[in-house]
């Protein structure tokens, strides 16, 4: 569902990179704190699963693409703060290396992917954890693709009441919430299913190869 | 004079915030030509690797909006003209740093980040290598193309399995880096 540079506005991307930095500086804090040295190839690894996955992308009529997102797992294992840090460098790489996304809708690709998704999947999966852990997964993994979904779907549909020409035309982005929202969130239905399913498959492989921190291994 | 690739990095930002704020089709179309000029040899290269990722997603904006002001009977295709010219703009600015500028040295002052990168690089080229290994070993044993559920299978079988042999190859580096002293503890 990356938001591709050329479509947002600077009314949009500008508040969202003030919204973003701190967020991003905050990040980087806690990821100094919590992520060792012997920790960092494992997220490594980790990170490049997530590029993988929502590398593997389907052109949506709603301006965007449809994939999966590997942010989820990324929180589960590794909490959310360094989910959202990992999870702005794969948007960076793949803004780069295969111009999927952009550098001016990064801020928006974070917020809503790396940042939203990171913390619905791990507050879902706390609150979920201690009734079922592979249904806890499953459907924070889920919730958490629909929620990002439904805010990329947002922002592009904000694009053209807040970016016109003088004569009413669009400048950025041109369809309203009418279009962005069916047509984004409909295939996410689906690709949040499929991608909760696989979640719950490697999640279960993390468990027993015993990847999971301390406190996700007991919920489980 | 050569830029340094820090700077060549710090122009891109600049260049791709600053299109955004260019509302004339003529003047992003005189850009895009400029870029084309610039960028020296293999510009036909460059200029296809920067729309491949966005071709879609621009045919699939441009047809639904033409459908729209033919509808409606609004005058679509200025509109369209700024959108796809400055997608294209940026796109081609994307590709163009991406292949002249090194990350590595441009990232020389984030030690950190730099690291980071470098590992996520190199853990891409493990999954991409184990990806291409295990399809040319389904295809060169099978004469007819695999099922979806095969792939499919095949797919989580061939993740799993990356995922093990990444875990185990960082954690061994990781290993050897400590026991040489180069993690400084």
């Amino acid at each position: 569902m990356h938001i591709p540079d050329g479509l947002i506005s600077p009314q949009t991307y500008l508040p969202a990179l003030a919204l973003a930095a701190p967020l991003w500086w905050w990040a980087g804090r806690e990821f100094g704190r919590r992520v060792g040295d012997e920790a960092l190839p494992r997220l490594a690894v980790f990170t490049a699963l997530a590029f993988v996955l929502s590398s593997l992308m389907l052109p949506l009529p709603g301006g965007t693409s449809g994939h999966a997102i590997g942010v989820g797992l990324l929180a589960l294992i590794f909490g959310p703060w360094v989910a959202f840090l990992g999870y702005t460098l794969v948007l960076l790489l793949q803004a780069l290396v295969m111009g999927a996304g952009g550098i001016t809708s990064l801020p928006v690709n974070a917020l809503a992917m790396g940042f939203v998704g990171a913390w619905t999947a791990y507050l879902l999966f706390r609150l979920l954890g201690p009734l079922q852990a592979e249904f806890a997964v499953f459907v924070a993994v889920m919730i958490s693709i629909l929620l990002s979904a439904l805010l990329v779907a947002l922002v592009l549909g904000l694009q053209p009441l807040v970016a016109q020409a003088p004569d009413g035309s669009p400048r950025f982005f041109p369809f309203g919430w009418s279009v962005t929202l069916p047509a984004i969130l409909l295939p996410h239905l689906f690709i949040g299913l499929a991608e909760a399913a696989l979640t719950v498959v490697i999640w279960r492989h993390a468990r027993k190869r015993r990847w999971l921190p301390a406190p996700v291994s007991s919920t489980a | 004079m050569p830029l340094s690739h820090p700077f060549r990095l710090g122009l891109y930002l600049t260049a791709v915030v600053a299109v955004t704020l260019i509302h004339q089709p003529a003047v992003l179309l005189v850009l895009l030509a400029g870029i084309l000029l610039l960028c020296g040899e293999g510009r036909g290269a460059l200029a296809l690797s920067a729309a491949r990722p966005v071709i879609w997603i621009l045919l699939l904006i441009s047809a639904g909006y033409l459908l729209m002001g033919w509808l409606t009977e609004q005058a679509v295709l200025a509109a369209l003209a700024l959108i796809n010219l400055r997608v294209l703009v940026i796109a081609l600015l994307t590709a163009w740093m991406v292949r002249d500028t090194d990350l590595d040295l441009a990232l020389a002052r984030w030690p950190r980040a730099r690291r980071w990168l470098v590992v996520v690089r190199g853990q891409m080229l493990l999954f991409r290598r184990l990806v291409q290994d295990y399809r040319q070993a389904q295809k060169s044993r099978a004469s007819v193309p695999p099922t979806l559920r095969q792939r499919y299978l095949g797919s989580a079988a061939i993740g799993l399995a990356a995922l093990d042999k990444g875990v185990h190859n960082a954690e061994l580096v990781t290993l050897a880096m400590r026991s040489r002293g180069a993690l400084d503890e």
